[in-house]
């Protein structure tokens, strides 16, 4: 018998988002003999499940309606329960993405299995699964194991799997929805972008940023003088934006802005994973930082070990004669 | 309206962690514990509706050790009404959804219409316990949320997604929500608060009261275990430059011409 493994498609705009790639990829990982069925929530989705059924799934289910145009939790929650209930499947992978961490316990719950979530990889073998998780935001992995549940059910972290390369030739077929729309508990209103005041880190070519090292909003000059004397802009962690010493749109990471800059330079950040696959892909990357430990280490180019406010006034001073 | 908080009592975040000698989790013995940075979010949230007139009663819940009590007067000196202890040394190692099964089974009967929580908590990072607790209640339920409106019996949520995107979505109370950091300010407690929190009612549960045998919970009825905790791998890592601060600015500016072709 092959495992059968569930994964739920994601979508917005009319495309699949990355993770669902991702999903198919690390399903066919996970078992030696996977039969890989994409689940497709919708409304007119015809062409992603095509696209889908190329891309990594053995069988794509697609189930349409009105009410699934866009996500909303008991919805999604409704569709997911009543396809793992007519599949029977091994195991069920979602997205630890905004999302999939929202349905994933409610229908965790709704089965009564356990969930591991924020899965960076998984192994599924008779029943049972091993999992590579991070704990302390990405400071360490904790691994787990699900021993023999039906179905076996995994958040896994978006970017970490590599999305599947091959070509399937999948098929395609549909379940009736059975969600009854007047009895939704939740209900999707709108998508909107976040207050901001036009400023686009995504362009900057120069990016310093500064975290809960730098202590207090007064601090932050030092590091702006920085992003002056470079030409560059001023990022932060999330830290800083959560504490109001800079707006939102200077947060830099998951939840806020994506960038790939030539030069990141990371003050005070101490490297947590929603941070990191924010910048990561940058193409040059100085850490200061005063713990040798901190995990910002393990990703940059060029790292200081010591303190941002006798080191980075250093380097603002040669930058700027640098420049002349 | 009766509203919780779900708290957790976790490490402070900006401790130096090391791996406990078994090798399953840090070494929690020198390290100074808080309550978790994202329940307090969720409980300013609360207050901040009980200071507007929508909630008569702010009530905190913990699941964890006696220690863990600190977290429920922390609650309750920044201005929690009371709040529940469930503490059971058979809890010790239980994974998310038996504890959901425990709170659900200390919570069934109260009738609450909003239950906050955290996103997540700082040290397991699970990112679950609110919807597994919304989902064993049968409660509407939405996470990460950034802001709350409630008018009437309906609770419009501005959900955090990418890339600086928000979802908008109206729940039907009774709900559960779990927040994310940054949605407010949250309040310090005053020492006038820390007085009064003396005389608040602090209720302990044990299994015996929740009418759970001790087989039903912890790590022996948890199917999600542990079997391995590490540090990450290293990657490439960093070259590191060392020297006084204008020795190693020299070596900066000189790689960041070389390989960023900034300068």
């Amino acid at each position: 018998m092959a495992t059968k493994i569930l994964i739920l498609a994601e979508h917005s705009s009319g495309a699949l988002k990355d993770i669902s790639f991702e999903l198919l990829g690390e399903a066919h990982r996970a078992s030696a003999d996977a039969h890989v069925v994409a689940l497709l929530l919708g409304n007119g989705v015809s062409e992603l499940a095509a696209e889908l059924a190329k891309k990594g799934a053995s069988e794509v289910i697609v189930v349409e309606s009105p009410a699934l145009e866009n996500y909303s939790s008991d919805a999604y929650r409704h569709e997911i329960l009543a396809a793992i209930a007519s599949e029977d499947p091994d195991a069920v992978l979602i997205g630890n993405t905004p999302n999939g961490w929202d349905v994933a316990p409610l229908v965790a719950a709704g089965l009564m299995v356990p969930l591991a979530s924020g899965c960076a990889r998984i192994a599924i073998a008779d029943g049972s699964a091993k999992c590579a998780r991070k704990a302390f935001n990405g400071k360490f992995v904790h691994h787990v194991e699900i021993v023999d549940q039906r179905p076996i059910m995994a958040t896994m972290d978006k970017g970490a799997a590599a999305p599947f390369d091959g070509e399937t030739d999948g098929s395609v077929r549909t379940l009736e929805p059975t969600l009854d729309p007047g009895k939704l508990k939740s209900r999707f209103v709108e998508t909107k972008k976040s207050e901001s005041g036009g400023l686009d880190l995504s362009q900057a070519s120069v990016i310093v940023s500064g975290g809960r090292g730098v202590g207090a909003p007064e601090k932050l000059d030092v590091i702006r003088e920085l992003a002056d004397a470079l030409g560059g802009q001023l990022g932060a962690s999330r830290a800083v934006t959560d504490a109001g010493w800079l707006p939102h749109e200077h947060q830099i990471g998951s939840s806020g802005v994506t960038v790939s800059p030539k030069l990141y330079v990371a003050c005070g950040i101490s490297g947590a994973i929603q941070h990191v696959v924010g910048m990561k892909s940058s193409g040059y990357i100085v850490a200061i930082n005063k713990d040798p430990d901190a995990p910002i280490f393990g990703i940059a180019d060029v790292g200081v070990v010591g303190d941002l406010f006798e080191i980075v006034p250093a380097l603002t001073k040669q930058a700027k004669e640098a420049k002349g | 309206m009766k509203s919780l908080v779900l708290v957790k009592y976790v490490p402070d975040a900006n401790s130096v962690f090391r791996i406990n000698s078994a090798g399953t989790w840090v070494d929690e013995s020198s390290l100074s514990f808080t309550v978790n940075d994202y329940d307090r979010y969720a409980l300013e949230e609360l207050l901040a509706l009980k200071d507007g007139g929508a909630v008569e009663e702010v009530v905190a819940l913990t699941v964890g050790p006696q220690a863990a009590s600190s977290a429920l007067r922390t609650c309750l000196a920044t201005g929690a009404d009371r709040a529940i202890h469930v503490r059971d040394d058979a809890l010790e190692g239980s994974d998310p959804l038996t504890l959901a099964r425990v709170i659900h089974q200390a919570i069934k009967d109260e009738g609450f219409s909003l239950i906050l929580a955290g996103l997540q908590a700082d040290d397991d990072n699970h990112t679950q316990l609110g919807g597994l607790v919304a989902g064993l209640l049968d409660y509407a339920y939405a996470s990460a949320a950034m802001k709350l409106s409630l008018s009437g019996e309906t609770m419009r949520v501005e959900r955090e997604l990418e890339n600086n995107e928000l979802q908008v979505v109206d729940l039907d109370l009774p709900a559960v929500v779990t927040v994310q950091t940054g949605i407010n300010s949250p309040r310090y407690a005053s020492l006038k608060g820390i007085m009064a929190a003396k005389k608040k009612p602090m209720t302990q549960l044990g299994l015996t009261e929740l009418g759970m045998s001790p087989d039903s919970v912890g790590a022996g009825a948890s199917k999600l275990k542990t079997v391995g905790f590490e540090s990450p791998p290293k990657g490439k890592g960093a070259e590191i430059l060392t020297g006084s601060p204008d020795e190693v600015a020299a070596q900066l500016i000189k790689r960041i011409r070389e390989h960023a072709g900034v300068l």
